[in-house]
């Protein structure tokens, strides 16, 4: 089993559609794949139709009180599972302080799903705090997507900063360009000055299209209503590189 | 990740249309799909598949085409593979949990298709408020069979399935079931599932008439000739021509054995005919053996003659080859036509009112009684003259006689409390093991030889003669470890429990007089 979390300080960058969608091309190939929605947004559990309602909440969550196993919905995808978001996640990093050991929690959580799954996707809100330190802990690779804007450089190198002063050994961080848009030279310049200056970036960029913002309006991953499209090609292209980084690990 | 589908056969009268427009006042659903197909069901001749309550099917439609494990009796899932054509042996399948779990069921024995169900399938969606998928439903219509519909529950919506399900038992008057739509389909080939086992079952009444019993037996013997003829002629896997030669060799030695049942005349016509047969299958077996161990014969030998050896299995796959193609017109031949009729008539024959001899007019418990006794005494005494310096021939002689032993008992074996006769089935065969390696490995050593003779003349490099010789030495290192491993399971054979129980079993009451 491997975990991948989709994380940015910054939000609106288009982690929920990578999550989903990743997900969804996970499963398609036959891989037992999970998405845990961490966002109280719960956009993801909005993508999958599911109710964005955890039973007991994040009190008896983080408490071990309930089994994650019994708080999963199957999606309407073969081999794709959801374990949804609740508004009570808000609370999430007070929840988590309250324990001894809270950046190990999520991990001990997560351990009993491990013949279960070959991926859990985690879809994270947006901030740096206790649950993040918690996520990065219990995951693999760190997916982490950036818009080419100046903005963004900083937000890497902060991340690059946290994870090698944590001794974050075992987590591999991913970085790909997100919500690309080819027709603005800014974007272009960037994302030219950043991948000289970050190697380790993705070669595959996520365009910024009007198609994967439609995944709001159909309620499913973009696989789900479109056939072939660039955007298609594009988390295709991307998942496989991944999976070229997951398989060294 | 996948809870197991709840099933409902449909009656007769109940159209999948008529349930679908019956479905749309009561629910909110979707028509994901509708279309033709065709439900291939496969295990091998003996059932290993359906005897592990595993079902093996291939769905094949315009769109997909999967093979899939199913546990007979809870329905779940357990290993899924898209496949377009099934494979013969375990081996050829791709590797994965499918491919583990038939190998371990199946060994060498090959997939055959069972049944072939042409239908019309629909995937059915029902929707929650949200227009999210709460249960699966797979409504299928057969020709000729009464339709089935399969809910299949999805994780986290357990009550809405509860709830669903509740749905057809009340409002459709089904009923769920557990028994697969191959056992109907089965019954309409006016089949039924197991309907073979190489093992032999045969149910004898002790008060039935000698010879009218063993026609009994030799009817349940021709059976399984007559079921393993056709893949024994096709070659479709190694354990046809085996089934197929045992059958053969227990009606030769229940012709010997069960003696004076039939008059003289009949036995002498019937046993020259499974006499032949033997004959003309031995070479063909002898080489499956050779092939079926050529693994073993590898991992015997050092790594640096690995390649060497590789001449060996094209030889020994070129002369099956041509083996099997004279057997198979051997069995294709009148002459094995004509005279297995004859035997197949003669045994569907009544018999005269008062039976041909003394032996004939016995119950069937008084002559096995008689006959198993006998041959066990005399196996004891052949074994017991047994040194370490006899010949070859004793010893061959011996394992002919425990065979002759082993069959009678498993003839008569109902006639017998089954747990000491199988107690004394399994001790003789622990026996025979270690009579059966040691001619084994001379036999295949004794090939080898002739084999290398041929081989010569076809120009095979001596490096693969070099292997051989190193096998031979192999073959030769085992054998004298069975000749030494005799005396041990023969005392083991022969241990006192044992006696007492053929004893027991077996031997002539003796008459207590009265004072």
């Amino acid at each position: 089993m491997k975990i991948i979390a989709l994380y940015n300080i910054k939000g609106g960058v288009g982690k929920t559609a990578t999550a989903v969608n990743l997900a969804y091309l996970a499963a398609q190939s036959g891989y037992r794949t999970l998405v845990w929605d961490l966002d109280p947004q719960g956009a993801s559990s909005y993508y999958f139709r599911v109710k964005p309602k955890v039973k007991g909440g994040s009190k008896e969550l983080i408490a071990g009180e309930r089994e994650l196993d019994n708080l999963i919905k199957a999606t309407d995808f073969e081999n794709l599972d959801l374990l949804p978001a609740d508004f009570s996640f808000r609370n999430l990093d007070l929840v988590l302080d309250a324990r001894k050991k809270p950046t190990q929690r999520l991990k001990k959580l997560l351990q009993p799903l491990s013949d279960s799954y070959d991926f859990i996707f985690l879809d994270c809100p947006p901030n740096i705090s206790l649950l993040s330190e918690a996520i990065f802990e219990s995951s693999d690779v760190l997916l982490s997507p950036i818009i080419p804007t100046t903005l963004s450089l900083r937000t890497l190198e902060q991340l690059k900063k946290f994870i090698k002063e944590s001794k974050l050994k075992d987590l591999q961080l991913i970085p790909f360009f997100s919500m690309a848009d080819r027709r603005k030279n800014m974007h272009k310049e960037i994302m030219e000055t950043l991948s000289e200056k970050h190697p380790d970036m993705l070669q595959t960029a996520i365009p910024y299209a009007s198609d994967i913002e439609r995944m709001g309006l159909e309620r499913m991953p973009l696989g789900g209503y479109t056939n072939k499209s660039r955007s298609t090609e594009a988390y295709q292209a991307l998942w496989q590189e991944i999976l070229d980084i997951i398989k060294l690990l | 990740m996948t809870a197991p589908p709840l099933q409902f056969e449909l009656p007769e009268h109940m159209a999948a249309k008529k349930i679908i427009s019956r479905l749309g006042n009561k629910i909110d659903f979707q028509i994901v799909s509708e279309q033709y197909a065709i439900k291939t069901f496969y295990d091998s001749l003996d059932w290993r598949l359906y005897s592990a309550d595993i079902l093996c099917e291939l769905n094949q439609s315009k769109t997909a085409s999967y093979i899939s494990l199913i546990d007979r009796n809870s329905g779940e899932c357990l290993a899924l593979e898209n496949l377009k054509e099934v494979p013969r042996f375990s081996s050829q399948f791709k590797n994965g949990s499918l491919k583990t779990l038939l190998d371990s069921l199946l060994g060498i024995r090959a997939l055959l298709p069972l049944c072939q169900l042409p239908h019309q399938v629909y995937q059915i969606n029902i929707l929650n408020q949200d227009q999210k998928t709460i249960v699966r439903i797979r409504l299928e219509e057969y020709e000729g069979l009464d339709g089935r519909i399969s809910l299949q529950p999805l994780k986290g919506y357990e009550k809405e399935f509860d709830r669903v399900s509740m749905l057809f038992e009340k409002s459709f008057e089904l009923t769920p079931t557990t028994c697969s739509i191959l056992n109907n389909a089965l019954k309409l080939q006016g089949r039924r599932a197991k309907d073979y086992n190489s093992k032999l079952a045969i149910k004898l009444d002790p008060e039935l008439r000698a010879d009218k019993a063993s026609k009994v037996i030799y009817r349940a013997l021709l059976k399984a000739i007559k079921t393993n003829e056709a893949g024994t002629i096709a070659d479709i896997d190694t354990e046809f021509l085996h089934d197929f030669r045992v059958a053969v060799r227990r009606t030769r030695a229940g012709l010997s054995q069960i003696k004076h049942v039939f008059p003289d005349s009949v036995v002498a016509q019937h046993a020259g005919f499974f006499s032949w047969l033997g004959q003309i299958t031995g070479a063909t077996r002898d080489l499956d053996v050779y092939l079926l161990n050529y693994k073993q014969y590898i991992t015997a030998l050092p790594d640096s003659l690995h390649d060497d050896i590789a001449p060996l299995y094209a030889f020994l796959k070129q002369k099956k080859k041509q083996e099997q193609t004279e057997l198979a017109n051997h069995l294709k031949s009148q002459k094995y036509i004509k005279r297995l009729l004859e035997w197949e008539q003669y045994l569907k024959e009544a018999l005269p009112e008062k039976g041909c001899s003394n032996a004939a007019n016995l119950t069937i418990k008084e002559l096995a009684d008689q006959r198993l006794w006998k041959v066990y005494k005399r196996l004891i005494k052949e074994a017991e003259e047994i040194t370490e310096d006899s010949k070859a021939e004793s010893l061959h002689a011996l394992r002919k006689t425990c065979k002759k032993l082993r069959y009678l008992m498993e003839f008569f074996q109902s006639l017998y409390p089954d747990d000491e006769i199988k107690t004394l089935i399994k001790a003789l065969k622990g026996f025979q093991d270690v009579l059966g390696n040691i001619q084994d490995v001379d036999v295949q050593a004794t090939s080898l030889k002739k084999f290398s003779e041929e081989m010569m003349v076809n120009k095979v490099q001596s490096n693969t003669f070099l292997a051989m010789g190193v096998l031979v030495q192999n073959l030769e290192t085992m054998r004298c470890a069975a000749r030494k491993d005799f005396a041990k399971q023969f005392s083991l054979f022969n241990q006192e429990e044992n006696r007492t129980i053929f004893k027991s079993l077996f031997a002539p009451q003796v008459d207590i007089k009265k004072p």
